[in-house]
C-alpha cells in the first residue's frame, strides 16, 4: 500500500525548500532566500518565502525566533525535522523508481 | 515601493510579518521577477487567510494529540509500574497498589488514543486498526481492576470474576501493545527506539506468560523482566512524543 507522506499543503515546493534550509539551524528569510538560490540554482522570491513560511508556522513545522535588527530567523520544530525527513525519503524512493525506469542506475 | 507593496497586504498579516517583509525587502534592490511574486504573494495572502481560523483549528488538534498522548502514556506507565510493583511487595486486598495500576491503565488508554491521533495523520487505517486491540484489552483490563476491587474474589457473570477479565485485557493489551509498535514503528511519526523497546517488552511477556510455569524458573524471570519493561516501554515512547512536540534546533541563527 502507498502511503501518503505528511502534508505540506499550497506552495509545497518551496516549503520542502525552506525546511531543508532550516535543517542545519534557524536562519532569518534573507539567508533562507540566499541558502535556496545556492542550493537549487533557481532564487526564491520574497512573496513565494513569506507565503510558505506562514503556512509552515501555521502547521507547527517552523517556529519564529526574537527579530535581530528587524531579521527574525526561524527555526525547524521536532515536528518539523520528522516531516521534511519523510518527504525527503519519499523523493528519494520516487527519484530511485523514475531512474530505474529510465535504465538508468541513481548515483 | 516597499511601503506600496506591503500595503497590498492584508493588515492582519502585516501586523504579523509587515516589519521583517519590509526588512527583507530592502536587503536588495527589487527586480521585475520580486515585484510580481510579491503581488501574487499579497493575492495568495488575502485568500488564505479567509480560510484561516478553520484550518489553523484544524490542525492544532495534532500537536496536542501528541503532547496529550505523550505525557499520558509517560505518566500512565509509571503509575502501572509502581502499582504493580506495589501489589506484589505487599499483596493485601486492601493496599492502594490496585487503584494506584487502575489509574495507569486509564493513563495509558489515553496515551494509546493520543499517540494513535497523532501517528493516523500520515497512516489512518494502519494505526485505527492497531490501535483496536489493545483499546479493547485496556478497557477489559481496568473493568477487571474495578471488579476486583469492588467484588474482591467473587464472580461477577457465571463464575468468571475480575481476576478474568483482568488477565484477558492484560494478554490483549500486551498483543495490541505488539501491533501499535509495529505501527508506530512503521510510521516513523514517533521515535523508532521506544517502539522497539515497547514492542520487545510485550512480545517477551506474553510469551512467557504462557510458557512460565512449564518452563522454569529462568523464564519466570523473563516474563518478571517483560513485565516491567512493558511500562516502561510505555514511558519511554511517551517521554519521546513529548520531547518531539519541542524545536530540534537549539543554535544561533544564520
Amino acid at each position: 500500500m502507498v502511503t501518503p507522506p505528511p502534508e505540506l499543503g499550497r506552495f509545497a515546493e518551496p516549503a520542502l525548500l525552506i525546511l531543508v534550509s532550516l535543517s542545519d539551524g534557524p536562519k532569518h528569510g534573507y539567508a533562507i532566500m540566499a541558502d535556496v538560490e545556492q542550493g537549487t540554482g533557481r532564487p526564491m522570491g520574497p512573496g513565494t518565502l513569506y507565503a510558505a513560511l506562514a503556512r509552515l508556522e501555521e502547521r507547527g513545522f517552523i517556529e519564529a525566533l526574537a527579530p535581530v535588527d528587524r531579521r527574525r530567523p526561524y527555526r525547524l520544530t521536532a515536528l518539523g525535522a520528522t516531516t521534511v525527513a519523510e518527504q525527503l525519503r519519499e523523493l528519494s524512493a520516487f527519484a530511485e523508481l523514475g531512474l530505474r525506469r529510465l535504465g538508468q542506475a541513481p548515483r | 515601493m516597499i511601503a506600496l507593496l506591503l500595503r497590498l497586504y492584508p493588515a492582519r498579516w502585516r501586523t504579523r510579518y509587515g516589519d521583517e517583509f519590509e526588512a527583507l525587502l530592502g536587503e536588495r534592490p527589487l527586480g521585475p521577477f520580486d515585484v510580481a511574486d510579491v503581488l501574487l504573494g499579497a493575492i495568495d495572502a488575502h485568500l488564505h487567510l479567509r480560510g484561516l481560523g478553520s484550518y489553523s483549528e484544524h490542525r492544532r488538534g495534532f500537536p496536542m494529540s501528541l503532547r496529550l498522548g505523550g505525557v499520558a502514556a509517560t505518566v500512565g506507565g509509571a503509575l502501572w509500574l509502581a502499582g504493580f510493583v506495589w501489589s506484589s511487595l505487599d499483596p493485601a486486598d486492601s493496599d492502594p497498589g490496585g487503584t494506584v495500576a487502575l489509574l495507569g491503565s486509564i493513563a495509558l488508554l489515553i496515551g494509546l488514543a493520543g499517540l494513535s491521533a497523532f501517528q493516523a495523520r500520515t497512516h489512518p487505517t494502519l494505526v485505527w486498526a492497531a490501535f483496536l486491540l489493545p483499546a479493547v484489552g485496556g478497557a477489559v483490563m481496568t473493568f477487571g481492576l474495578v471488579m476486583m476491587a469492588v467484588y474482591p474474589d467473587k464472580p461477577i457473570v457465571g463464575d468468571v470474576s475480575g481476576w478474568f477479565f483482568f488477565i484477558v485485557g492484560l494478554l490483549a493489551t500486551m498483543a495490541g501493545s505488539i501491533l501499535f509498535a509495529i505501527a508506530t514503528w512503521r510510521t516513523g511519526a514517533l521515535p523508532r527506539s521506544g517502539a522497539i523497546l515497547l514492542g520487545i517488552a510485550s512480545a517477551i511477556s506474553l510469551v512467557s506468560f504462557f510458557g512460565s510455569s512449564a518452563l522454569g524458573e529462568w523464564l519466570q524471570a523473563l516474563f518478571i523482566a517483560g513485565f516491567l519493561a512493558f511500562p516502561i516501554g510505555w514511558m519511554v515512547l511517551g517521554l519521546q512524543a513529548i520531547r518531539l512536540d519541542r524545536p530540534v534546533m537549539a543554535t544561533g541563527a544564520a
